[in-house]
């Protein structure tokens, strides 16, 4: 019986890690035999602009891209990501997004226009993603990464949070080598910890209503 | 680079360096280009361990041409470049195709539907029959890998070079990779043996070489009849999908979501095509889909043998409006389409959730790619912008970073063709035009494809000032050392040319030379030096932000923050204002200017630039 298939879509602005966080989930996926294949942006977008990589694990999987409605998940290192890319999320699917907000330089120009204008919230992504599912964990991933003492691990945050949910079809072990094979030596541990704590934050917000690994 | 054999988790690119490792290359010249340029820096980052020899090249055609040099000696070589690349090289590569090569040579073309990061959806498969040269496409990283062992072979076996023709989402899709064996053998320069004029076409050699090269490709494309890289999937349907490239991975998908089996014909060998094949593909059929991004160029030849093969079939492509010659296709997209054809309902309703969802992103600010954090670009159009305050001019811009100018939230900038077109277009519109023309060109665009419009620009006199955005590197596909940098490829020494003095021996005297970062100061000169007669010179010369971050990392150098200090910020937002940058935001709270700790790179512009001098170094925090 192969693995289950399982999509996601990945999302966040342009220097905050997404490609390496696609070759530590795909470099595990071949590790443990599991096929995977992405999706990914290079060049030109990523300038500080949206980009996204589309994540699909499964033995049958011949397409790179998700289609519209097909993710099983959104992981969002940016939560007005998230909402950018809510089509391809399936109906009830989970969404894992960080709590943090970088403001877009035409959001900015136009707040100098404009005195009575507000940035668009994390809060108000939730409220609208949550009219399409009611499986969302928003994530303090700058935060969690601090703690775990480097703030640039908030993406392998955002990779533990994933890796609660039991339909993640990636062991946890074949995750960590990858992790440990994929960063600077010196920077090991630090990824490893800030790994653990998201996988904890993602368990105590998702997994009353999403199935999480024992 | 593994031993193999191994599996691994690599992207397309990665697979083709495999592939040409696996296959022994010893010469390999590249200009870098998305979605192409992993492909170099994959090359460029093993080549200290491997001994082939490698350039990142002034432009395209010299990389091609190189390729070819080593390729007449009878080494085995590799290019890549996006197809707007090959129309450059392309003059050599129509010649090269009749003089043929002797040592196996691949050259990787990558097209861009979508114009993800290019100024056209340009379709490079023309280049193949155009210029009679085989044309090979992969869909997936693994099928790459083996693909490139196969035409270096076919390459060698048949004199001929070979483009593999990839797509930005075949080149940017990563997978599990077959690792075989490295079997390398010593680099050793070889003896040149060959006849007088061996590779001289022209007149009469041309009119035999063409005969010849008739010849070559009616015995590749009976090759290429049996060959396995057609891939046939025969069921008992009788509606056939016909498709190669991206178009495959996302018609097994369709087939899958439909819950349909159709037969598929998977063509690898796009030139010459395996007519009979096809043929024989399409004879048990009643009704074929023609799944190919870009032109009509698979949909115009099975029609055509059709004709004789199977004259009632229906064919359905872009001729009857079920697929667009715009933009990239992906899974909803053929998925509808196949639906069109047989005539039923898709099982998800896809404009249903993409109109629920654009209801949901009412409100959401749109996050074009911008200059990042310490950009050199932003200050220097900040100064430009100041400079020419009351000046009517037309900007004639060129590729690279900077082309983001034109994009929100700057607005600025009036046109833009191709690599180096700044200066002849500038050329025309000083003629035509009643407003100053200043063209702008990043340092390795100018090494590219910018020389020669500005020795026309000298020549004639034209009343033009250039302006030169020195980053000292080509920073949009990721930082390669050009022209101008003491280093190359895998970080071999190299020698550094220098702009001015380059230009003062072409016959400028005129140069003003700025620091962008010192934004105030550079207003001046800049405005001094655009309202002399042209030709002349203004570069504005700082490292990309990037490339100097990743060096003071090296160098173990810590890199700052600032802040503001809110006790004298007054809000003239002048740190916001055609500045616009990402680390710079607005705090709903009290409507001053917040610079995030996490983005800022304390280039120091900002600071320079509020009349206040309430932009302080964040110290102890």
């Amino acid at each position: 019986m192969p693995a289950k298939e399982f999509s996601i879509y990945m999302t966040g602005v342009g220097g905050q890690g997404l490609v390496l966080l696609s070759n530590v989930m795909g470099s595990a996926c071949a590790a443990a035999g599991v096929r995977a294949l992405t999706g990914e942006q290079h060049g030109l977008s990523q300038r500080s602009g949206s980009i996204n990589v589309h994540m699909r694990i499964g033995e049958d999987i011949q397409s790179p891209l998700i289609p519209v409605g097909g993710a099983d998940a959104i992981l969002a290192l940016e939560a007005l990501e998230a909402l950018r890319y809510v089509e391809y999320l399936k109906p009830g699917g989970v969404v894992l997004m960080n709590s943090r907000v970088q403001h877009p330089v035409v959001e900015t120009k136009e707040h100098v226009r404009d005195k009575t204008a507000k940035y668009m919230s994390a809060e108000t992504v939730r409220s609208r993603m949550a009219e399409v599912t009611d499986k969302i964990a928003v994530i303090d991933a700058l935060g969690i990464a601090n703690k775990a003492g480097n703030p640039l691990t908030e993406n392998v945050v955002m990779l533990g949070a994933i890796a609660t949910l039991e339909d993640f079809p990636v062991p946890i072990e074949s995750l960590k080598q990858s992790i440990a094979a994929n960063v600077p030596a010196k920077a090991v541990d630090v990824n490893l910890r800030a790994f653990d704590m998201g996988m904890q934050a993602a368990r105590d917000m998702l997994c009353n209503i999403v199935k999480c690994r024992e | 680079m593994k031993e193999g054999p191994g599996k691994a988790f690599l992207l397309c690119n990665e697979a083709i360096v495999r592939g040409a490792l696996e296959s022994d290359v010893k010469m390999v010249s590249c200009y870098p280009g998305s979605p192409t340029t992993e492909i170099l820096d994959t090359f460029s980052e093993i080549s200290p361990k491997f001994d082939f020899q490698m350039e990142i090249s002034a432009n395209e055609k010299v990389a091609l041409e190189t390729c070819a040099g080593a390729s007449m000696v009878g080494l085995r070589s590799m290019s890549s470049m996006k197809s707007v690349g090959m129309n450059v090289a392309s003059d050599s590569l129509f010649s090269l195709s009749y003089t043929g090569i002797k040592g196996g040579m691949v050259v990787v073309v990558a097209d861009d539907p979508h114009a993800h990061s290019s100024q056209t959806e340009q379709d490079g498969r023309p280049f193949g029959p155009g210029a009679y040269v085989p044309l090979l496409e992969p869909s997936y990283p693994e099928e790459a890998r083996r693909m490139t062992k196969r035409a270096f072979e076919l390459s060698e076996r048949h004199g001929t070079p070979v483009i593999m023709r990839t797509t930005t989402r075949v080149n940017h899709q990563s997978g599990i990779v077959q690792l075989d064996n490295l079997q390398r053998t010593p680099f050793k320069k070889l003896s040149w043996g060959h006849p007088p004029g061996r590779f001289v076409t022209v007149a009469d050699s041309a009119r035999k070489f063409k005969a010849a090269l008739l010849e070559r490709t009616a015995r590749i494309q009976k090759e290429f009849e049996s060959s396995d890289m057609n891939v046939v999937k025969s069921t008992d349907s009788d509606l056939g999908i016909v498709t190669c490239g991206a178009g495959y991975n996302y018609s097994v998908d369709a087939g899958r979501i439909l819950g349909i089996n159709p037969s598929i014909l998977k063509l690898g060998t796009t030139y010459p095509l395996p007519k009979k094949l096809i043929a024989e593909f399409i004879s048990k059929l009643k009704t074929v889909v023609i799944v190919e991004e870009l032109q009509p160029y698979l949909e115009l030849n099975v029609t055509a043998i059709a004709k004789d093969a199977n004259p009632a079939l229906k064919i359905y492509g872009k001729w009857t409006g079920h697929f667009s010659e715009s933009l990239e296709y992906n899974p909803n997209i053929v998925v509808d389409a196949m639906a069109g054809v047989l005539g039923r309902k898709a099982p998800v309703d896809y404009a249903a959730i993409l109109t629920k969802a654009a209801e949901l992103k009412k409100g959401l600010p749109d996050r074009p790619p911008t200059f990042c954090p310490g950009c050199p670009h932003r200050a220097t159009l900040h100064a430009v912008l100041e400079a020419t305050k009351g000046m009517k001019h037309i900007l004639s811009t060129d590729i690279g970073c900077y082309s983001m100018s034109f994009l929100q939230p700057l607005e600025y900038g009036d046109s833009l063709l191709s690599m180096g077109a700044c200066l002849g277009v500038a050329t025309g519109m000083q003629y035509a035009a009643e407003e100053k023309v200043i063209a702008m060109i990043g340092d390795s665009t100018f090494w590219h494809a910018g020389l020669p419009g500005l020795v026309n620009a000298i020549h004639h006199n034209d009343n033009l000032t250039l302006i030169i955005l020195d980053n000292e590197v080509t920073a949009m596909t990721g930082q390669q050392p050009d022209p101008g940098r003491d280093y190359n490829a895998g970080g071999r020494p190299a020698k550094p040319l220098i702009l001015e003095n380059v230009i003062k021996a072409m016959g400028i005297d005129d140069i003003t030379i700025v620091d962008p970062y010192q934004v105030r100061k550079a207003v001046g000169p800049i405005r001094e030096s655009l309202t002399r007669k042209g030709p002349n010179v203004i570069i504005s010369r700082r490292a990309c932000a990037l490339y100097a971050d990743r060096n003071k990392r090296r160098r173990g150098e810590v890199i700052g923050t600032n802040k503001v200090d809110k006790d004298v910020c007054k809000r003239p937002y002048t740190c916001i204002r055609s500045f616009h940058c990402p680390a710079i935001s607005i705090d709903d709270a009290d409507r001053k200017a917040y610079i995030s700790k996490e983005l800022c790179d304390r280039c120091d512009v900002c600071a320079k630039l509020c009349p206040y001098g309430s932009i302080k170094p964040r110290e102890g925090e």
